[in-house]
């Protein structure tokens, strides 16, 4: 009987089950969307930020002091420490390897050669990674120095890092440093290498001009095997420039791991803050100085924050005003059959029975309705972040579809039809039928 | 029908379905409170984030074409001049001096309560105050090559010159290998002047580029480049957070319109029976329309004003609780947001009244 009065009550009363369960399916529509945007927007934003460059720092802990004004070594550090390449792969195997999204060494040499017209060249030379697969035996990141400066121009091409030959390589030349040359791409420079040092003579072949808006446009920038060849310094790096996905420092973050209780330091040791990435850089490359670069990586954190922080209070704001305008549409559609409840209790069905055939309903639409719900806001989120955030790359099904999601919103959806049933309900069942049924005659 | 029996019947109507009404109401409430929550918030959402971007310091840098020469003496009262008040400017001067273990070391001259301002990301143990003249700060790698971190001896062409070093300074960048201290003390010392100011414009790159404009014709003698990778990331960045925030407004004015629309509907068709007895009592099609347009009309208004309040607390709570400063209400969403109710609960009362207008009287009465 109960469940042939379920069935009849949907077959029968399409329209009213419609038009709640429309509500309901746009209100968890409009909340599984935002959730999943909320959810999802750091990574996205940090995507952005990575933009405004490289948040961690890597150099040689016994190395001298720069002497640079505005980008430019006033005066040179010959000889110094440095880091070898080779210890870099073990990045990828460090507790956060997966949060490091981009690596760029730098070894800065000199050139002092002729161009092909017989111009005396003595410029300043960047030895960079360009698309280069850092891999520690298992998956590789193709990363490079491109990648992590994404404000850089190039006419022409960056140069490939296979291309790299004893004795030739292909290099890019920054603007104002060609214009001062009368270099262009498809030009070569000839290099002399000094004798007792081990450096090496090299052709190289410029295959474009670059931009970057800073004092680099005054260097040449090659492959860094290309640089290592050309100052007689095999495996030799200066500095690194990291790029990780990192959580904003807070009061915690701050603390000195060193000084942590063991159980506290796992704590600190196991949260993606930069200091902690850093921590763990220190201890996998031997002789390593890792340093935030707090002007990004402080700021990104600000910024991340307070874009995060409004994205969950919307979501918030979203969910409190998809509840009130569903409960509102499900008490409506319990008011309207009052007579129902009337003839009903005046059968003989008793207050439970009647209460529990309207929460069943209500429980279903809620279920089925969330769930429709909760696919086609994820199928929102993911149209909406695709096209705010387009990156030329399709987004995957694991971004698409958050199953934590489900769950939650299929929960939020029950909870809010009962309670909005509630009220309706109980005014019904306290209402004496004969009131009812007399008052529908 | 005249006009004080509308309003007769309105304020009955209005009155004895409390419940009823109440729910309505309620949904308006919340319609007309989601809008203006909203489109407080969106309104001044770009300059928030803005400000937001601060933090990244600056984003236009005046350098002397000449850093021996430096940069003219009222430079830095001309930038500000260009710039506006809003904008922060600090000047640096620049020079190698030796510490007293021989190794050669950047010292910066500069104004240390600009620096602050501008530079919020540096981590300083403590900040020199103004009424030490010999006060400075040590970058973190640069203390390492220092004798005594209290009392720092440099030298520059065989002036020495004796410091008082309150801190270090910890940034991660080349700041880190320099050692900074008040710009009238190193211009007495070294002898050069400032030769590079840092401005931080805020706004969208069509605001920094008018402001480098400026700065061309007011200094013509210096190079003015803007960050590159600051400015154009951060206008990407508001750009999209704009479009998100756009397609939330969306979503969320869908849902609850929806919402408030099978409330609305709903009630009214619930009152078919009404609806048959004043049209079997004489009453028109128009009049009938009227008096159901009246009455959800009303109940907007209502919506309207309740929900205007608690919208503009909501976006005050929201924006204290996210940018930490207050977005007051503002008048002029007030006209969308009534305009958005009014059309809500129009839709909602005509929709069923065209879907009754077949209905025979007779039978509805009748009980079918």
């Amino acid at each position: 009987m109960f469940f042939r009065l379920l069935m009849e009550s949907f077959r029968r009363q399409r329209r009213r089950k419609a038009l709640a369960g429309l509500a309901i399916l746009l209100g968890t529509t409009a909340v599984t969307a935002m959730l999943a945007l909320a959810t999802t927007i750091g990574d996205r934003i940090h995507q952005e930020l990575a933009a405004y460059g490289a948040n961690l720092v890597v150099y040689p802990a016994a190395d001298q002091l720069e002497v640079k004004v505005g980008g430019v070594d006033v005066k040179p550090v010959s000889g110094g420490a440095y880091l070898h390449e080779s210890d870099l792969a073990k990045l990828r195997g460090i507790f956060w390897a997966n949060n490091i999204t981009g690596v760029s060494p730098e070894l800065p040499v000199q050139v002092l050669g002729k161009t092909k017209n017989g111009v005396d060249v003595d410029a300043g030379a960047m030895g960079l990674w360009f698309d280069h697969a850092l891999g520690n035996g298992g998956t590789t990141l193709k990363t490079g120095a491109v990648g992590l400066h994404p404000w850089w121009k190039v006419v022409g091409a960056w140069p490939q890092e296979q291309s790299t030959q004893a004795g030739s390589a292909e290099v890019v030349i920054g603007s104002a440093l060609a214009q001062r040359l009368g270099v262009k791409a498809s030009d070569s420079i000839q290099t002399s290498g000094q004798p007792g040092d081990g450096s090496q003579a090299m052709t190289l072949h410029v295959v474009g001009v670059f931009s970057s808006g800073d004092a680099l446009e005054n260097q040449i920038v090659m492959p860094l095997k290309a640089a290592q060849q050309m100052a007689g310094k095999p495996d030799a790096v200066r500095r690194v420039e990291v790029s990780a996905r990192t959580k904003p420092e807070d009061a915690f973050a701050r603390k000195d791991p060193d000084s942590l209780s063991p159980k506290q330091k796992e704590i600190w040791y196991c949260r993606p803050y930069a200091n902690s990435i850093a921590y763990q850089i220190r201890e996998a490359i031997p002789g390593a100085r890792a340093e935030q670069v707090r002007k990004v990586e402080q700021s990104e954190g600000t910024v991340l924050k307070r874009i995060s922080g409004l994205m969950w209070l919307i979501s918030g704001a979203a969910l409190l005003a998809a509840g009130f305008a569903v409960s509102a549409a499900m008490a409506t559609t319990i008011l309207e059959r009052q007579a129902e409840i009337g003839l009903m209790r005046s059968l003989g069905a008793s207050k439970t029975t009647v209460a529990l055939l309207f929460y069943t309903e209500a429980g279903l639409l809620a279920v089925f309705a969330g769930g429709l719900g909760y696919l086609a806001g994820s199928g929102l989120a993911a149209w909406l972040g695709a096209r705010i955030f387009a990156n030329g790359e399709p987004a995957a099904m694991s971004s698409l579809l958050i199953p934590v999601l489900f769950p939650v919103v299929v929960t939020l959806a029950l909870l809010v039809a009962i309670a909005g049933s509630t009220p309706a309900i109980r005014r019904a069942l306290t209402t004496d039928p004969s009131v009812i049924l007399r008052a529908n005659a | 029908m005249s006009r004080l029996n509308m309003t007769g019947i309105l304020r009955r109507s209005l009155i004895h379905r409390r419940a009823r009404c109440l729910s309505a109401l309620t949904a308006l409430t919340v319609s007309a409170a989601v809008a203006t929550a909203l489109l407080t918030l969106y309104a001044d959402l770009d300059a928030k984030l803005h400000r937001e971007f601060r933090s990244f310091g600056a984003n236009i840098i005046v350098t002397a074409n000449d850093s021996k020469e430096g940069l003219a003496g009222d430079a830095l009262s001309r930038v500000k001049e260009a710039v506006g008040p809003d904008a922060d400017a600090a000047e640096f001067g620049y020079a190698v001096a030796t510490t007293d273990r021989g190794t050669p070391v950047v010292v910066v001259g500069t104004d240390f309560a600009a620096v602050e301002k501008l530079n919020s990301w540096w981590k300083v143990d403590a900040w020199p105050s103004s009424t030490n003249p010999n006060a400075a700060l040590l970058g973190q790698r640069a203390a390492e090559f220092v004798g005594d971190e209290q009392t720092v001896q440099l030298t520059f062409a065989d002036r020495p010159i004796t410091l008082h070093g309150v801190g270090r300074l910890h940034t991660g960048g080349d700041e880190d290998s320099r050692i900074y201290l008040p710009k009238e003390v190193f211009t007495t010392w070294t002898g050069a002047k400032p030769s590079v100011i840092e401005v931080q414009v805020q706004g969208d790159s069509a605001k920094v580029e008018d402001a480098i404009t400026r700065l061309r014709q007011t200094i013509p003698a210096a190079k003015i480049e803007p960050v590159r990778q600051l400015v154009e990331g951060e206008s990407r960045i508001v750009d999209k957070t704009h479009a998100l925030m756009y397609g939330a407004v969306l979503l969320i004015a869908l849902t609850v319109a929806v919402s408030v629309l099978a409330t609305l509907s709903a009630s009214v068709l619930e009152r078919r029976r009404d609806l048959a007895l004043m049209k079997a009592l004489g009453g028109s099609q128009r009049s009938l329309m009227t008096m159901f347009l009246l009455e959800a009309l009303t109940l907007a208004l209502g919506g309207v004003v309740a929900g205007y309040v608690i919208g503009s607390v909501a976006a005050w709570v929201i924006s204290q609780l996210n940018f930490h400063t207050a977005t007051l209400p503002r008048l002029g969403v007030i006209p969308v947001v009534l305009l958005l109710n009014l059309l809500i609960a129009a839709v909602a009362a005509l929709l069923p009244v065209r879907v009754l207008r077949g209905l025979e009287p007779a039978a509805l009465l009748k009980g079918e």
